[in-house]
């Protein structure tokens, strides 16, 4: 029996071609959509996990949440830094960290952040230490940065045609271990740097006569003598300089919605990251329906064809059948051979597209990891073996019908045609 | 060997007034030989189709020995059909892409395991209707030769009867002498009766006994002097 299909099969060489490229095409699509979705949602939520509570000045909430989470470059308006100092004191804080965005080095974004905060990332550093000084910094798993190498930061980035700071160079100390997360392109650096290049010193420190010289002295009059070797300083109070948001570690849920009422205020806004993207994955989980209804009409387009295929099959061999038939061979085994032939080219066209799916989300998924460094994790669900068993249950169906039906006719009849 | 009777048959198609086939008795003792002829339109196709199984028949019945083949459901009827006649068609209705031994066993393959021995028999079969290269595709073949392969499938079940369907109208003069002469070589040392449709003189002239078919009726049942 498995001769004659194949001997079936190596004459319709083109057509069952044809057909396989068709269901397979088909069924790359809908696994693509699925499993990038799928991917897309795991990965940001994974890179959310490590961010409880983000507190930042009154604005965009999904804003703040996609440039702490993501590290996108956008200009956040600046929260006064006693709210800092105010949550770094706050009993229900495991640990409050600011973070400063706006440089970059070689497309890096240069984060102003505190040792508690590398910490959350990475508990282990894959090598080297913590920033010590206000010169070192720690970079993420993804940053082609060695040990000990110079690190000249510029405002901005390079396309926003930004300027470089000439007053410091920071020193590699340490790397991160990978958090699969957009932090793993960053490069972190002591907030107070930060400050201190952008001319941002606390109050009580402020003399108006250095300025004034430095503002003679520096190219960029904003920006102000940086003391690289100067230790790292973690404590903050009502003088401390703004910053664009605040990663708040609470100590329990309860003191997370507590602290999040709390922060929500006229000037200051506090989220959770992981329910801002929620929100966002609602909108993208609308997207997703839009493409699986494409994918879907795609498949019962792809149905249809199908059956016209096998009604179309069953046809040119009316007279097979017929001989078939004539000859001895029994209904089920004629059954079995037409639609078994049938069957196994779509269960190769399927197998096919599953794969070619597969390989697409996960070029589109590195394709996307490579520009955000979020891991995309391409991976089937559960749920998915349910969709697999009704598409091969109606795949069968399609192949059997049609067989059946032929049977109707009288072998003279078929003979005929 | 099976001894055919048929009684009142009457086969009518939709749409036509006068029925394709009307017989009132015809007998074919086991292991007889019947050469059916007639014009085109006459209704030999449609007897054959009867005799076999291949359509349904509503009025009249047709004995294969004890089974009234028109009784039977349709399954049952292509069971008897592979179990006790054997088929030859004009357009040979072989399957391209097999070999010659792969074709005569299809039809007991499709329903069962092949018992080494049918295969044996499958092998000594194509050496008897002369086809040397078993395992050659058969769409390499001759269109005489495969014509023999058909008939050696035919009676690789050792049938009780082989009815053949205008065996060597396809053929050339040589090769269809050939197969007439096979046909009736293996009915005898099958012992398997023979019905067979033709206008070849030849293929008749080798046959007992010659109905003539016209509008579907027997015009006229005479037996030849057999040449020798």
């Amino acid at each position: 029996m498995i001769r004659f299909i194949l001997a079936d099969l190596r004459r319709y060489k083109a057509g069952a071609l044809a057909v396989i490229v068709l269901i397979a095409l088909s069924v790359a699509l809908s696994v693509t959509v699925t499993l990038q979705e799928r991917a897309v949602r795991l990965g940001s939520a994974r890179a959310a996990d490590k961010f409880d509570l983000l507190v930042g000045a009154a604005g965009s909430e999904t804003q703040l949440a996609l440039s702490a989470v993501f590290l996108q470059p956008s200009p956040l308006p600046l929260m006064s830094g006693g709210v800092l100092a105010k949550l770094s004191k706050d009993p229900r804080v495991e640990f409050a960290a600011p973070v400063g965005f706006g440089d970059s080095a070689d497309g890096h974004p240069v984060v102003g952040t505190t040792t508690p905060l590398v910490s959350a990332l990475s508990p282990v550093l894959s090598e080297g230490r913590l920033f010590a000084r206000l010169g070192d910094a720690v970079v993420g798993s993804d940053v082609p940065k060695r040990l000990g190498t110079q690190i000249k930061p510029m405002h901005g980035t390079a396309e926003e045609g930004g300027h470089t700071h000439t007053q410091i160079a920071y020193r590699v100390t340490g790397r991160m271990a990978a958090t699969g997360t957009a932090w793993d392109r960053a490069i972190l650096v002591p907030i107070r740097a930060v400050w201190q290049l952008h001319g941002m010193t606390p109050r009580e420190e402020h003399d108006p006569m250095e300025e004034a010289t430095e503002a003679d002295d520096h190219v960029h009059d904003q920006e102000a003598h940086v003391e690289s070797d100067a230790p790292v300083d973690e404590h903050f109070d009502a003088d401390t300089p703004g910053v664009p948001a605040v990663l708040v570690k609470p100590k329990t849920v309860a003191d997370a919605y507590r602290l999040r009422q709390d922060y929500r205020g006229e000037t200051t806004l506090a989220v959770f990251p992981g329910e801002v993207l929620t929100r966002l994955y609602a909108t993208l989980g609308d997207a997703r329906s839009l493409l699986l209804a494409i994918a879907t009409g795609t498949q019962a387009i792809v149905a249809a064809a199908v059956l016209l295929v096998a009604i179309m099959h069953i046809g040119t061999r009316q007279r097979q059948i017929g001989a078939l038939r004539a000859f001895g061979a029994p209904r089920r085994s004629i059954v079995a051979i037409v639609s078994g032939e049938l069957f196994v080219l779509f269960l190769t066209g399927f197998g096919l597209g599953i794969l070619i799916g597969q390989i697409a989300a996960r070029l589109i998924s590195a394709a996307l990891t490579a520009t955000t460094a979020v891991r995309m994790p391409v991976e089937f669900a559960r749920e998915d073996i349910f969709l697999a068993a009704w598409f091969v249950a109606l795949m069968m169906v399609i192949a059997i019908v049609p067989a059946l039906f032929s049977l109707r006719t009288s072998p003279a009849r078929a003979l005929r045609v | 060997m099976l001894a055919l009777d048929i009684a009142d048959l009457t086969m009518r198609f939709t749409g036509l007034d006068a029925p394709v086939l009307s017989i009132e008795r015809l007998h074919l003792p086991a292991g007889g030989q019947l050469a059916v002829t007639g014009a085109s339109g006459s209704g030999k196709s449609t007897l054959v189709n009867a005799v076999t199984g291949l359509e349904t028949v509503t009025n009249g019945t047709i004995r294969w020995g004890e089974t009234d083949i028109a009784r039977l459901a349709v399954s049952r009827r292509d069971a008897f059909r592979a179990a006790h006649i054997g088929l030859v068609m004009q357009d040979f209705h072989l399957f391209p892409g097999l070999s010659a031994l792969e074709n005569v066993v299809l039809p007991v393959r499709l329903s069962r395991r092949l018992r080494p021995a049918e295969r044996e028999r499958a092998l000594e079969l194509l050496d008897t209707v002369g086809i040397a290269r078993h395992d050659q595709t058969v769409e390499t073949l001759s269109r005489g030769e495969m014509q023999r392969v058909a008939v050696a499938r035919a009676v690789l079940a050792r049938p009780g009867v082989i009815v053949a369907d205008e065996p060597t109208a396809s053929l050339d003069a040589g090769a269809g002498k050939g197969i007439a002469d096979l046909l009736v070589q293996l009915a005898e040392a099958e012992g398997a009766s023979l019905l067979v449709v033709t206008h070849d003189p030849v293929l008749m002239e080798r046959l007992g006994r010659r109905i003539e078919l016209a509008g579907g009726r027997i015009i006229e049942d005479r037996m030849e002097a057999r040449a020798a």
